[in-house]
Order: structure tokens, then sequence, then C-alpha cells
């Protein structure tokens, strides 16, 4: 079957037949792979996450027919929105709408675990909106700081 | 009628020390936050009850009371190392299981320490010991204690008032500025010399007493691999102690001295600093047990949990210095939910999948199962992996094997990073100092052989399709469903 092969920065059309390689489940969530030339490959998976022989990838497959022009093309001229990496709680908004920040430059400061983080700027820009208030909890992938 | 023994901690020291409880013949006793309901330290308990925070000695000790426990441990962190809540413990006639208020208090702070340090004959980073603040005097003990030398503020902390000071001519200028960022930054602007040891190794000794006057070490743990002050991995023996064991000795004694003069009891930890040259400077005493007693543990075989219950409940230390013996290589890496992609960003959240090893010669004190999630509101310690083996290669080896089989999905983890870790050349050999990590760079291999991509992208489509599964192997993973 035809399907693309999505990574973080590539795609590419592939032709997939499941039933190739021996395969056989340990627990759940964990398969073995063996390959034609005797290679032994584990693989954890779950969450939506993928464990090759230890090392974590971001693969995923689409079908090509249920697949939409990609929603990102040509929107990247104006606003970029800086989302939490990890889940947290803001303790220090930095920045206010209408500043100019550097690229780098301190947004907030999200604290979790006992660790403060400053959250930084992707690059140069003015604030268009800040998302949180201090004292919010946030959830990871959540809208910070919205820049332009 | 069975005593019981309350843990007022979480996480998997609380697992620690209720195994070792119940190893006793106790009944084992937890207490819970809200957030820690479905933690896993329960599942090691008898009895279980809830307080609103695990730093409130009043609902702890309210818990003691409606559980009729006899004894406390109070393992790491929290209220481990306050002593008011060890002479709160003792004036409800509840046991505390460690020194006592009057030691902690005596080694409490790290000038504290040092002043007993210095009474009782134990070497410390040479300094002076008050204030200095006209720069003649400064001059003076600079040169006698020779370059380079760090000027630090006597209310401090954090690097705030510090300043490197390579050579003489630096010094003058050096002194005002700590001085007038030390006023700002604490309201003092007292400052203080002391010699400045350039990648110093961190080395710390084990110490035990018991109630009847003896004392003993159990040898040194090498804990230079760190991260802004938190340690990383911790080993037993020190590779540089290994090499030049009379060091062993003199450490210990050096140990015992400081303890001896504060009377101290049960289990405690001497830190030192190391200098290239080997000399030996004690920094502090942590009044409790340490997150790294594993490989002591498994090094000198002795058990210190057990040790410091029949301690606490005044029985004599059934061994001898003498008795204390050493024997093989122990590594523990601590694992964290942290991104080390990230500026090691702390990852709370959802362990989707969790594999531990298992096999020759592991350790695995775990706090964390699968399917539970991590909350943002504690420390991101996860568990701690130990391995033993015959000598330090063989135990990188099965550490490296044993982070093979270790798996975690759904949050950060800095399991990847244990793994190139063990492959530097400087790791191996044991050139490690307290600046190792700031200049080892992180690059994980996440790139696939195309046999690996090939197996990687039949287990997707088996996933996305299990209705229409004709392989006679047929997945039976949730993965993939949304």
């Amino acid at each position: 079957m035809k399907r693309i092969l999505l990574t973080p920065d590539t795609e590419k059309e592939i032709d997939v037949d499941p039933s190739s390689a021996e395969r056989h489940d340990l627990e759940t969530g964990t398969t073995l792979v063996l390959d034609k030339v005797g290679k032994v490959h584990k693989i954890t998976h779950g969450g939506g996450r993928l464990l090759v022989n230890g090392k974590e990838v971001r693969l995923s497959l689409a079908d090509p027919r249920n697949r939409r022009r990609s929603a990102n093309a040509g929107n990247d001229s104006g606003r970029r929105d800086v989302k939490a990496a990890m889940p947290g709680k803001v303790i220090k908004v930095l920045v206010e709408p209408g500043q100019t920040v550097e690229a780098a430059a301190g947004l907030l400061i999200l604290e979790a675990m006992k660790m403060q983080n400053e959250v930084r700027s992707p690059g140069p820009g003015t604030v268009a909106a800040v998302r949180v208030a201090v004292g919010d909890t946030v959830a990871s992938g959540q809208v910070l700081v919205t820049l332009e | 009628m069975v005593q019981k023994i309350l843990v007022a901690n979480r996480g998997e020291i609380a697992v620690r020390v209720l195994r070792g409880i119940r190893e006793a013949g106790f009944t084992a006793v937890a207490i819970f936050t809200p957030i820690d309901r479905g933690a896993l330290h329960l599942s090691h308990a008898d009895e279980a009850y809830p307080v609103d925070s695990y730093l409130n000695p009043d609902a702890i000790l309210a818990a003691a009371r409606r559980a009729g426990a006899t004894a406390l441990h109070p393992g790491y962190g929290f209220l481990s190392e306050n002593a008011d809540f060890a002479q709160f413990c003792a004036d409800a006639g509840v046991l505390f299981i460690g020194p006592t208020a009057h030691a902690i208090r005596s080694l409490g702070s790290k000038t504290a320490a040092r002043d007993v340090a210095i009474a009782a004959g134990a070497p410390v980073v040479p300094g002076t010991d008050g204030p200095v603040t006209d720069i003649a005097e400064a001059r003076r003990v600079a040169s006698q204690i020779g370059y380079p030398v760090l000027i630090k503020a006597a209310a401090g902390g954090g690097g705030k008032g510090m300043r490197l000071v390579e050579k003489e001519s630096e010094l003058e200028s050096a002194l005002r500025d700590a001085s007038s960022e030390a006023e700002r930054s604490f309201r003092s602007g007292e400052v203080y010399i002391e010699k400045a040891l350039i990648h110093p190794r961190h080395i710390e000794i084990q110490i035990f007493g018991d109630n009847h006057g003896h004392l003993i070490h159990l040898g040194e743990r090498e804990c230079s691999i760190q991260r802004r002050h938190q340690k990383v991995i911790e080993e037993c023996p020190s590779p540089l102690v290994a090499r030049n064991l009379p060091m062993r000795h003199a450490m210990g004694e050096a140990a015992l001295k400081v303890a001896r003069a504060a009377g101290y009891t049960n289990a405690g930890t001497a830190e030192f600093l190391v200098d290239a040259d080997s000399n030996f400077y004690f920094l502090e005493m942590n009044t409790r047990l340490q997150v790294e007693h594993p490989v002591t543990e498994l090094v000198t075989s002795v058990d210190l949990v057990q040790m410091q219950i029949e301690v606490a409940f005044g029985a004599e230390l059934q061994r001898k210095q003498e008795d204390i013996t050493w024997r093989g290589a122990a590594i523990q890496c601590r694992l964290y939910a942290e991104d080390p992609a990230n500026q090691f960003f702390p990852s709370p959240g959802r362990i989707d999948r969790l594999r531990m090893p298992s096999g020759p010669g592991i350790r695995l004190d775990s706090g964390v199962y699968e399917g539970w999630t991590v909350p943002m509101d504690y420390d991101p310690l996860l568990a701690k992996l130990c391995v033993w083996a015959e000598d330090r290669p063989r135990a990188i080896a099965r550490m490296a094997r044993a982070l093979g089989e270790t798996e975690i999905l759904g949050i950060a983890n800095n399991v990847a990073f244990f793994r190139q870790l063990l492959q530097d050349p400087d790791f191996q050999s044991g050139q490690i100092h307290t600046g190792f990590l700031k200049s080892f760079e992180y690059a994980p291999d996440t790139t696939l052989t195309e046999s690996e991509l090939e197996a990687a992208i039949a287990i997707l489509a088996s996933a996305e399709a299990p209705a229409a599964a004709a392989a006679p192997t047929a997945l039976r993973s949730n993965w993939g469903r949304r």
C-alpha cells in the first residue's frame, strides 16, 4: 500500500508491506521485528512515540488519499506562537504587548519540579499578546506568547 | 505487638525505606499528599495516611499519632535536615531515625560545620576565618593561601557577591565589586577570601555512629558528575581513591573527627572537595541518608537503612571499622524526568511505556510505574539505576547494557544522555571533576539504519489498521488510538 512517511522535517511517498517482516509482540507496546538478514529490532511504541532499538524517533505514516494539503504552507508570514515545551506554572511574565524583543530574549519564567526555567523568544519580533498570567498552570503545547 | 515506623517522604526514597522497614519486621506506614494519591510508595506500605504537605510537621505528627507509630524515618530532602522537626518528634515521643536535633543544628549550616571542622582539626578550604575589609589584609591573606582565590559574600549563596581572582593586580577591584554586590543582595557587604579550587572533584565519606560512642566510616563515594550542583552519576569506589587507597583512610579519619566533635549518631555524609594534587578539604555534613547511598551498600554489603533502624532503637553497631571491606565497583545513574535536548527542562507527565532492566548486578530503586503521571509539584527523580561489578570497567559495561534495556516513553528523560556519557573517554578513564558536564555536549543518536527504518514502518503500518491484520502475528497494541 502507498503511504507518506513523515518526519519532523521531511516527507516522502513509500510502498509499505506490513506483513513483510517477522514480528512478535512482547509486552503491550513492545514488538520484536526480525529482518531478512537476521537482525533483531526492538520497537516500543506508545502515546504516539516510537523507540527503535532504544532510539526515540519521530515518525508517522499518512494515507495519501486522506491527506489534506499541508496546513502550514503559506501561513508563515505573520504571527508566531511561543508554546510551553513542558507543563508548568507561570512564575513571572517578563514582557508586555507591544514590546519588541530580540532573539533569545526572556519572555516568561515557568516553574516545574522545583526548577525555574526561562522561556525565550525563538526570534526577533514584537509581542502581540501574552496568553497567560502569573499563577496559571499551563499544559505542554499551550500557547504562552504570540509574536509578530 | 509489632511496632510501626512512619516514612515522612515520597518517591523512590519512600519505597526504599518502606522496604527496609518491612525487612526489619516492623509495620510500614506511609503518608501521602492529595497529588500523591496513586503514588507507588503507597503500595509498599501496610497503612497510609493523608497529609497536606510533606513539609508540615503538625500534619505528619498527627498521622504518626493516628497510626500509633513509635518511630519516624525522614528520608532525604523535605524535613530530613530540620533540627526543629527532629526535636518536635522527640518531644512528641516519636523516635526520629537520624542524628539528634543537637547534632543537626551544630552541623546544619556550612559555616557552622566549617567552624566545627576547624576546631576538630579536619582540613577545610584555606581562607580567612572572618570577614576581610581592607585591601592590605586581603593582599596578605591571598598571597599566603596562593592564587587563584575566591572572594565570597559572608551572608551569601548562589554565586552572588562572588569573584574569582587570578592574580594580585585584580584583587582590589574584585574586592570592591564583590562587597558592593553583597551589600545590594544581602544587605551585608562582608566578604571573605578562600582558595579557589579549579576543577575539583566532589568526594564524600559515609559515616555511621551509634548511641554508645562508636563511630565508623564506610568509605567514599565519587559524585563529581554534576550539573548545577545536582549530582547525576555517583560511584564507589572513587576512581581517584581506588588508585590511592591511603586517601580513603585519611578522608575517613577527617570525617570522623568532625563527627566526633559534633557527637554524631546514625547515618551522615561528610562532603569534601579534592584538588588536582589530591588534597582534600571538608565542605559540609549532610545529616541524613543520601540519595546515592545504594552504591556504598553494594560495595560494602552493609544495609544502611537496616543499620539506621537498629541504631535508632538503641542497638550497638555490630561492625567495627576493621570489619568494613570494599569489594568491586558500583555506579548509580539518576534517571530524571528532564529533557537533555532542551536545557534539561523538567518534564512531568504520563509515563506511557516503562521498561526497566534486570539481570546480573542490577539494582533499581524506582518511585514510578507505567501509566502513572509524574506530577509537576515535586522533584524530577524517577528512579536510581545502580549496577555492581567486579571492577569499574565491568561496571561501566554493565551500566551500558542496563541502559540499553531501559525504555521510557511519554516524558522526556535522560536515559539516552547516560548512554552517550558512559562512552566518554574521560569518564571511562576516571578523569572527572565537577566541571565535567559543562564541557560535555549531548548529541543523541537518532539516525536509523535502513533495516531499522523498515522495521519501524512495518510497526506503524500494522498499528494503523489492526482490523485488517493479515499478518499471522497481529498487533495487540493500542498504539495509534487517539
